[in-house]
């Protein structure tokens, strides 16, 4: 079969398009690590949080000695720790759940995102560095006052953190 | 079925493929590609492995 050298041309683009396509993802979770937010949490009772170990009291914890875990609870209209304090230069790994319908979880202007379901704990982490505030909003439609539904992340230097029972 | 003339007709011997040379079409195609590899860097690269609070885990 005779194929002309163009035509040769871009099916060998073509292919390398596909390459770098795939190659980007690729590298994008053996390089920078990027992940998805999976369903490994086991699924939970959304009308009990009262009594989960975890979501009974949202709150940030101390799990390693750069390893924060927050467990935070959505619900209508508003998150649950707001702000989520965390030290700067770590690594934080935030719980999410709803306790009544389907809400977002975002960081706004970052790649934290994710959607928080009832019954369901939605799992992701990341990486801080330099104090700083972020905002959260809820990106899926829950109601009347959605449009209001914020939350905040602080990042603050660690003696601040240290500090941070005697503001409260 | 109906064969149509067309069919038994020769080929046209003035449609040589080594003389078609569609330097246009070439060029267009390069273009298209270049937007289109260009976006892909700049969408993933920059703005999506770019931003704050890349999820790990």
């Amino acid at each position: 079969m005779h194929i002309h050298a163009y035509e040769k041309l871009w099916l060998a683009a073509a292919i390398a398009l596909i390459l770098l396509l795939i190659g980007s993802v690729t590298y994008g979770a053996v390089g920078p690590g990027v992940a998805m937010v999976t369903d490994s949490e086991n699924q939970i009772d959304a009308g009990g949080l009262d009594e989960d170990e975890r979501f009974s009291e949202p709150r940030v914890e101390q799990v390693g000695e750069n390893h924060y875990e927050a467990y935070v609870v959505a619900y209508q209209f508003a998150f649950d720790p707001s702000p989520i304090v965390v030290p700067e230069d770590s690594r934080v790994t935030l719980y999410v759940t709803s306790r009544d319908v389907v809400h977002g979880f975002e960081v706004v202007g970052t790649n934290a995102n994710t959607m928080v379901v009832p019954g369901e704990v939605a799992q992701i982490s990341f990486e801080v560095d330099e104090p700083g505030e972020y905002g959260v909003v809820c990106n899926e439609y829950c109601g009347a006052a959605h449009h209001t539904m914020e939350g905040k992340l602080h990042v603050v230097s660690q003696s601040e953190f240290e500090n941070r029972g005697e503001d409260a | 079925m109906s064969r149509t003339e067309t069919t038994q007709a020769p080929v046209d011997e003035a449609i040589d493929d080594e003389e078609f040379d569609p330097v246009g079409t070439l060029a267009l195609i390069a273009v298209y590609f270049a937007i289109l590899v260009l976006a892909w860097v700049y969408i993933y690269y920059i703005e999506f492995l770019g931003r704050d609070l890349v999820v790990v885990g």
